[in-house]
């Protein structure tokens, strides 16, 4: 195979990586609004914190994080949903390990993980944001649940 | 809590990995180097073998990123853990063995196949932090193809 063949194959497929990481880059992090969406149960989503079993939702919004055990972005969200929850009392942030809860994962369309869905005060499904929440996002979305 | 790794170090080793990788390709398409090509190819495999058995922080990459690149840097902002990558490394290695079988059944390019698979797959991680491995882990449980 001549030289230039050669190169123009390795650059394809560099051209091929560049392309999908772009649409990745572009799509991730961001939040699609959810219409007609449904009231989370809670006693089925079987969530824990601080030890105790979650039983209400948060005044203003909720940050339902699905996680994974093999997950490279799903500490360093918890983290920052963490300390959007602790900036404000009305917010609530549950993370739900989805590894072995494959019903849940069904229910809810989880491709990826980590996989945020927002919920209203009554637990309702209003947007999700699949990959590693972007910050604009974030506060964007916590601004459009102002009571 | 699983073992915390500097997440800059598996992006260092997955771009010398890229690099390996795309040389590869171009050696393996002609045949007055494809010799050459199987060499580095069975070295990127063998890096695999060793990441996914061994684990990143004492693979060889590890080893240097920790040496000579991590002094010269600031600290993380954040560790990941360890366990991701590390499938991810394995997942590498599936590619690469499936390349061997593609080639010993006398494919002709079936080193070059699997080498440009394992390339995107690299690249994503070392030039968009996006690890493709540890979404296809996520995707198989939830197809119940592992447990």
């Amino acid at each position: 195979m001549s030289t230039e063949l050669r190169l123009l194959a390795v650059a394809g497929i560099v051209l091929i990586a560049v392309l999908l990481g772009l649409i990745w880059k572009l799509t991730t992090g961001r939040a699609r609004l959810i219409r007609d969406g449904k009231q989370v149960d809670l006693g089925e989503l079987g969530a824990v914190k601080n030890g105790q079993p979650v039983v209400e939702f948060g005044e203003r919004l909720t940050f339902l994080q699905f996680s994974s055990e093999v997950c490279s972005q799903c500490v360093q969200t918890a983290r920052i949903l963490g300390e959007l929850e602790s900036q404000s009392d009305d917010v609530l942030h549950i993370e739900v390990d989805i590894t072995n809860r494959l019903d849940l994962a069904n229910k809810y369309q989880v491709l990826q993980t980590p996989t945020t869905l927002i919920l209203d005060r009554r637990g309702v499904v209003k947007s999700r944001i699949g990959g590693a929440p972007k910050s604009s996002t974030l506060e964007t979305e916590i601004g459009s649940f102002q009571i | 809590m699983a073992q915390q790794i500097d997440p800059r170090g598996s992006r260092f080793g997955a771009a010398i990995t890229s690099t390996l990788l795309a040389i590869s390709v171009f050696l393996l398409l002609d045949s007055t180097t494809f010799s050459i090509g199987a060499g580095v190819f069975t070295f990127v495999t063998l890096s695999f073998a060793f990441g996914a058995v061994f684990g990143l922080s004492n693979h060889p990459y590890g080893l240097v990123f920790k040496k000579f690149v991590r002094p010269r840097l600031a600290a993380p902002e954040q560790l990941e853990d360890a366990t991701p990558p590390r499938f991810a490394q394995a997942v590498g290695l599936f590619v690469a063995l499936i390349g061997w079988v593609l080639q010993l059944s006398g494919v002709e390019f079936g080193f070059a196949i699997a080498a440009g698979a394992a390339f995107v797959a690299a690249f994503l991680n070392a030039a968009f932090n996006y690890c493709l491995g540890c979404q296809i882990f996520f995707g198989l449980k939830r197809l119940k193809v592992i447990r």
